[in-house]
């Protein structure tokens, strides 16, 4: 077990270099074979984790420029767990619904290099490895979204990809200065992630490194007013790229902030949390507006995306044990939510052609299956109690009530506002008379669709009703570092704030 | 009644002239056969070529620390021998490039090796000295033999961008002369150390006439290191040259402008007169940002190659503004790894190099030609996509780390600014390094035929491409020893 970290970030690496040798025709099988057994080695990581220890385990240390302290050093705890095993289950799903026929051996090398730079992401402990990966899993994704996208596709993928960039160069300046602030602090060079948590920073630098890895952040979550690559994205990507990008793409950013912006920065984090909570707050509820207004199916999920992830930052925010705890849960549940929705758009679109609302109606009586699972999905999304969706939120929003129960009530108009759009969507897309000829012979989900889909179906129930074994493992995390920030908190008013959030009401 | 003037043999040091006087020999032995016979092929004189070279690398390797020879003008130090080392293992790497499966003239006269080694002679004489006399016969022996070089290419682009190239070299070196005479006028030394020394006891003074020399050396070196606004030049040259040769001489020539600026420069920045530093800044930052947005419009790869040179130029060149030894360190693992980049793209357009202009009246290598490349040559797509995102700095190809270095050194000595600077400008070059990408991998092609791209290619450059795409991707492992070497040299020099 010492070496799995490696083991699980590179084996797609190898699989997908290899698989130039495979022949068209078997490519889609070697591609869901390879993401199985990838998936099965976050499991056996899973089972080896230890749930009742809170630092990092399975750490891998090799040290590659000692000039610059760049070393190659790995670990995972409760944190970044779940979404390895996330990054490697919506991989496989997404490759299970895969029915792209044209140069699908390219697109399936891409997303087998894309899967290694998501687990790279959350495994690194090295913020220059963590860089790596972070920039690198550009590349792939441009290829998917450009390549195989719809009419506008390279506009689209060369939207994302300067973005994204710009944002992130501006972070390894950042990286860059911290690597130079613990130099200079302790004498040694280091990137690596453990040592950086224990260097107590002074309130104004914080303020400046902070600005540095939000906007990377901000930009690849995506939060207002930089949100504007993903609705093109996801509305040219094809179903398998907005399947990844939505359900694990995205969650780098909040894992970002979760990892770097809380325990290296504390006080400038307590410092913005009210303005960034406005951001979120405004990101909810804008977004679910235009999400109503769209009459694209899969725009509207994308706009929702874009509302939820306002929740997710809420949440993270709310700097306590349970904000923190339910947005990364809710990082993994709507990851799974994200997934699937767009995976069902893609049926549909399989079939039709088309993905505006109004051309579909009464699509529950041709199709009753995808209806079902599709019903399924969003009262997950819309966050109904005992699925998947409520768990996340309902901790999210009861963290951040501890901050400000004004703000939590405006996020929690979201909410609604999201069952608002959603159910009109189910509405004019599957009740009613069929109107439209076209859609009275449709078939049914087939075998390879459904194979996909249920799996996912089952782990919104299973995790809706019972979260508790992913919870634990992340409140432990979650916990210690929150400890750890209340101790490297410099002013008076941030160490005030951690103890006010982290306490109940009328006593400790 | 003059002194008679006894110079011990020994004295001499001649060791020190080795390198140069094996290249020399190698050009005159050339020369010699092609009076002989004019039966031999390409081939013989191409391998012939890189054998002088090796042996000239290995008597380099020689050396080790300072030494003065040759009535102390030469100077082998630290950088002189690193700076060396790279001349002559990228004109290795380059020289099979003639070795293409099509032929051309140039390649065929035994002229242009002959002047080939002439012109590292140039080169390793412009780096190994601080006599402001020998940097000058070292600069215009190598920039004559590089003229005539590109002007054998005998196209009517070739003949324009040598005599371009000559005249503003021409004007270049009225500006050295005119700089190396204002400071032996103020110094009565033709030598960097001495003038530095000279300078320092009076403080600096009189400040407008170092100014000037300091202004008239930045017009001359600026030309060499295509700095702006004295880049006019870069983009005809290139797209006048033969790719061989021009992504040649995107790095020799540069490399040994650096090493000069090297010298001269990090003296008078150590004068601690602002001013001096500050017109250095300006044009560190003006070079970068204004090639990057140029190339940003450009519609043919050569040019946006030429163009993104003297952005990479400007880069490097903050390390010389920065001036510790970690940012001289950076400059020249910034240029390693950038010489390995720039080999593989400039090979790659050269490999592709068709008789006609099949896709554009005006360029050979519009962006248009690559359209669709993934579908019609996959391994070349990839590969030329690798050499592109290593050019824009995406980690983790090779000048990634060269940037990381520099960055992290400009951080480190409180230039942040800078730093953002060069930050922001990665991101513009991203866009115009993309655009190849995207013409290739995500455009439908134009034409099918394979022919059509590979009408140059051959052993040789397969194996060129080949070893440089690997050092591209692999260069992770490479930094640690890299800079080991490289900071052990520098340090020997004091720099």
């Amino acid at each position: 077990m010492d070496y799995i970290l490696s083991l699980i970030i590179f084996f797609p690496l190898v699989a997908g270099i290899l698989g130039f040798l495979v022949s068209q025709n078997s490519i889609r099988i070697y591609g869901i074979s390879v993401a199985f057994i990838e998936f099965m080695l976050t499991i056996i990581l899973w089972i080896g984790f230890n749930g009742n220890t809170d630092g990092f385990q399975f750490v891998e240390h090799v040290t590659v420029i000692s000039h610059f302290g760049m070393n190659y050093h790995l670990g995972v705890d409760g944190i970044s767990l779940f979404l390895v095993i996330l990054s490697t289950f919506m991989t496989m799903i997404a490759l299970i619904g895969l029915n792209i026929k044209k140069d699908v051996k390219n697109l399936i090398i891409s997303v087998l290099l894309l899967e290694m730079t998501m687990v790279g992401v959350f495994l690194s402990l090295d913020v220059i490895l963590f860089y790596l990966f972070w920039e690198f899993s550009l590349i792939p994704m441009l290829y998917i979204i450009g390549a195989w996208g719809s009419d506008k596709r390279i506009y689209a993928a060369i939207k994302f990809f300067l973005y994204t960039f710009a944002g992130s160069i501006l972070m390894l300046v950042g990286i860059l200065y911290m690597g130079y602030l613990y130099h200079a602090t302790a004498g040694v060079w280091s990137f690596s992630i453990p040592d950086w948590q224990l260097l107590i920073l002074p309130f104004n630098t914080q303020l400046w490194l902070f600005g540095a890895f939000f906007l990377a952040f901000a930009i690849k979550v995506p939060m207002f007013p930089f949100h504007t690559w993903l609705p093109y994205a996801h509305g040219q990507a094809p179903t398998i790229g907005s399947v990844i990008l939505a359900s694990v793409l995205l969650k780098m950013g909040t894992y970002g902030m979760v990892r770097f912006l809380l325990p290296l920065f504390p006080d400038a984090t307590i410092y913005f949390v009210i303005p960034i909570a406005i951001i979120a707050v405004i990101m909810v509820i804008y977004a679910a507006m235009i999400a109503y207004a769209q009459e694209d199916m899969k725009q509207v999920i994308a706009y929702s995306s874009i509302s939820h992830m306002g929740i997710i930052i809420l949440g993270i925010f709310a700097i306590n044990a349970e904000g923190v705890t339910g947005s990364i849960f809710f990082m993994i549940s709507h990851g799974i939510v994200s997934g699937a929705l767009f995976m069902l758009v893609g049926c549909i679109y399989d079939r039709r052609h088309t993905k505006k609302i109004s051309e579909f109606g009464g699509l529950a009586i041709s199709m009753p299956t995808f209806a079902t699972i599709y019903g399924v999905m969003l009262m997950a999304s819309v966050g109904l109690p005992l699925t998947i969706g409520f768990v996340g939120e309902f901790l999210s929003l009861i963290g951040f009530y501890k901050v400000s129960w004004i703000l939590t009530l405006l996020a929690g108009t979201g909410i609604i506002l999201g069952a608002i759009y959603m159910l009109s969507l189910y509405k004019r897309s599957f009740f009613g008379e069929i109107t439209n000829e076209k859609n009275r012979n449709l078939k049914d989900l087939n075998g390879r669709e459904l194979a996909a889909l249920i799996p996912l179906v089952v782990l919104v129930l299973v995790l809706g009703i019972y979260p508790k074994p992913l919870l634990e493992p992340i409140d432990f995390s979650v916990k210690k570092m929150i400890v750890l920030m209340e101790k490297k908190a410099v002013t008076q008013e941030a160490k005030e704030f951690i103890v006010k959030v982290n306490s109940i009401e009328g006593g400790l | 009644m003059l002194e008679p003037i006894s110079i011990d043999f020994a004295a001499l040091n001649i060791t020190t002239l080795l390198p140069m006087i094996i290249t020399i020999v190698g050009a005159l032995v050339i020369i010699c056969i092609d009076l002989m016979t004019k039966e031999l092929s390409r081939s013989f004189y191409t391998v012939l070529t890189m054998l002088f070279i090796l042996l000239s690398l290995g008597t380099v390797f020689g050396f080790n620390g300072y030494s003065r020879g040759f009535f102390d003008v030469v100077l082998v130090d630290g950088i002189a021998l690193i700076a060396q080392i790279i001349i002559l293992v990228t004109s290795f790497l380059f020289i099979p490039l003639a070795l293409g499966k099509r032929r051309f003239q140039e390649f065929a006269m035994a002229e242009f090796y002959a002047l080939f080694l002439f012109m590292i002679a140039g080169f390793q004489f412009m780096v190994s000295s601080d006599n402001f006399i020998l940097i000058f016969i070292g600069l215009e022996t190598a920039s004559l033999s590089l003229y005539t070089m590109i002007a054998m290419h005998n196209r009517a682009k070739a003949h324009e961008a040598a005599i371009k190239y000559f005249a503003m070299g021409a004007l270049a070196a009225g500006f050295y002369v005119m700089s190396a005479l204002i400071f032996y006028a103020l110094t009565g030394s033709i030598e960097i150390h001495q003038i530095a020394q000279t300078l320092q006891a009076r403080s600096f003074e009189p400040l407008v006439a170092i100014l000037a020399g300091t202004v008239f050396m930045i017009g001359a070196l600026g030309f060499k290191l295509s700095m702006v606004p004295f880049h006019t030049w870069t983009p005809d040259v290139y797209e006048g040259s033969s790719s061989a040769l021009a992504g040649y001489m995107s790095i020799v020539p540069k490399i040994a402008g650096f090493v000069v600026a090297i010298r001269l420069f990090e003296m008078l920045i150590d004068s601690g007169v602002v001013w001096l530093e500050n017109i250095l800044y300006i044009c560190v930052v003006l070079t970068m940002t204004f090639g990057n947005i140029v190339a940003l419009v450009q519609e043919d790869v050569k040019r946006m190659l030429a163009f993104s040179s003297i952005a990479h130029a400007g880069f490097v060149l903050s390390a010389v503004l920065i001036g510790t030894t970690e940012a001289n360190a950076g400059l020249f693992l910034y240029w390693i790894l950038f010489m390995f980049a720039n080999l593989g793209a400039f090979t790659m357009l050269w490999a592709t190099r068709h008789r006609k202009n099949l896709w554009d009246n005006r360029y050979q290598h519009p962006f248009t030609k690559f359209s669709g490349m993934i579908k019609i040559m996959p391994a070349y797509a990839v590969v030329m996509g690798i050499f592109m995102f290593a050019l824009a700095g995406m980690p983790p190809f090779s000048v990634f780390w060269g940037k990381l270095y520099l960055m992290s050194t400009a951080v480190n000595n409180g230039f942040v600014i800078l730093a953002i600077i060069m930050a922001l400008n990665s991101a513009i070059a991203i866009y115009y390094y993309m655009k190849l990408v995207v013409y290739m991998f995500l455009k439908e092609p134009i034409s099918t035929d394979k022919d059509a791209y590979s009408s140059n290619i051959s052993i040789a450059l397969k194996v060129i491409i080949g070893f440089s795409v690997v050092i591209t991707t692999i260069s992770i492992v490479m930094i640690e020893p890299l800079l080991e070497i490289i900071l052990n040299y520098i340090t020997l020099s004091g720099f």
